[in-house]
């Protein structure tokens, strides 16, 4: 996220404004990456970059809740999935005020408990990573594109 | 068969070990004033019942390890486990709140190590951590699949961004990419997706064939040598590669 972030700041990755997310987008911040790592600001940037209507949770920066998947509860398996889906009716309940139609998280373990999350409480959100949006939205230089987008054949 | 008894000299041991400067001031200094109650989701999921107080946890575990200076019994363990590994993520947000500083996630850890050290870590969980030593991941994947998987997804977006590459154990680059094993197996295009934008970045970097798993299951399990095993891994890679720095997948 560190680098995404740094890319996009420096220049080597340019967004494409007119390519900015229109629909209502959240964040999660995952423990690792925001209360232990520091880099909530960063996200914030990136966010504001491909999104036009960014929308933070209640509690969030180092604040954040976690996803309720930390710390080894998903690999713990089958029979620690209702507990964790339990614990995890704040976090639901969180991402269910924000009304956003898309969550971009960058960290994996809370990708696969918010995914287990918008099951078991209907969220109907889109779960992402950073570098799932990021190609979506940029500027590419023709060189980098597609062959058919700039037209050239085969 | 009946259950092994616990090693409760190892668990004094430990005990003697963690009791330095630092735990014996928390254990001592809690007023259980409950400020970290509200923090912790676990307790607010819920309905605020007082068993999932943050305060109340580490009395219940490394509390009671010390109270009974480590001769418990392998039903009381497994109590103590039961709250270690499944009562709480160590997600530190309590840590914020206590008006002390004390770290309930620090001794949570050091309780898993006690629980782990006697068989008692979750089996899965186990199961997924030995992963690390005998695969170097926890999803057991071969490096040959690894590698196939590479191959495969650079093949298959090849169309998308011409020229991008996956490059594995190329020496003498600047970044070293370690990622989470759940994406070679589960999330492939992951691993495209990164590729794709260290591409449009001009970033020097490769993949490495062994010591490619940043997770560490060794240390949510609480089992020290896996632990170090699965870090030393990506730096060894990194090491033998030349690489200056190392990137971690989302």
């Amino acid at each position: 996220m560190q680098v995404f972030h740094d890319y996009v700041k420096d220049g080597k990755i340019k967004l494409d404004p007119a390519k900015k997310i229109t629909k209502p987008v959240t964040y999660q911040d995952p423990c690792n990456i925001s209360r232990s790592g520091g880099l909530w600001e960063e996200a914030r940037y990136l966010m504001n970059a491909m999104c036009t209507d960014f929308r933070d949770m209640a509690v969030n920066r180092e604040y954040n809740h976690c996803c309720g998947g930390g710390g080894g509860y998903i690999p713990m398996g089958p029979e620690y999935k209702r507990r964790r889906m339990a614990s995890g009716k704040v976090k639901a309940e969180q991402i269910r005020e924000t009304g956003a139609e898309m969550l971009v998280v960058p960290c994996h373990n809370c990708f696969d408990q918010i995914r287990d999350l918008n099951k078991e409480y209907d969220l109907g959100i889109e779960v992402v990573h950073f570098k799932t949006i990021i190609p979506q939205v940029w500027d590419l230089p023709d060189h980098l594109k597609p062959k058919e987008e700039h037209g050239e054949t085969g | 068969m009946p259950e092994p008894a616990i090693d409760t000299d190892f668990i004094r041991e430990r005990l003697a070990f963690f009791k330095g400067a630092r735990f014996k001031t928390w254990l001592d200094i809690c007023a259980h004033c409950g400020y970290c109650a509200d923090s912790c989701f676990f307790y607010t999921a819920h309905d605020k019942d007082p068993k999932y107080m943050p305060a109340y946890k580490i009395m219940q575990t490394l509390g009671k390890l010390y109270k009974k200076n480590g001769n418990v019994t392998r039903e009381e363990l497994k109590g103590i486990a039961d709250i270690a590994y499944g009562d709480c993520t160590a997600c530190r947000r309590c840590s914020l709140y206590c008006p002390f500083g004390i770290e309930p996630a620090l001794m949570i850890a050091a309780v898993r190590g006690m629980c782990c050290s006697q068989g008692l870590a979750p089996p899965a969980l186990m199961e997924a951590a030995k992963n690390h030593l005998e695969f170097g991941n926890q999803m057991a994947i071969t490096t040959e699949d690894m590698v196939e998987t590479c191959v495969w997804m650079e093949e298959e977006n090849e169309e998308e961004m011409p020229g991008m590459k996956i490059p594995v154990d190329k020496e003498g680059c600047d970044t070293l990419y370690v990622l989470n094993a759940r994406e070679v197996k589960y999330y492939p295009q992951d691993i495209a997706e990164a590729a794709m934008i260290f591409h449009a970045a001009g970033e020097n970097w490769t993949f490495p064939s062994m010591g490619w798993d940043m997770t560490n299951l060794g240390m949510f399990a609480g089992h020290a040598k896996i632990m170090a095993h699965a870090a030393k891994l990506c730096y060894d890679a990194a090491e033998r590669l030349g690489v200056k720095r190392i990137f971690t997948s989302e």
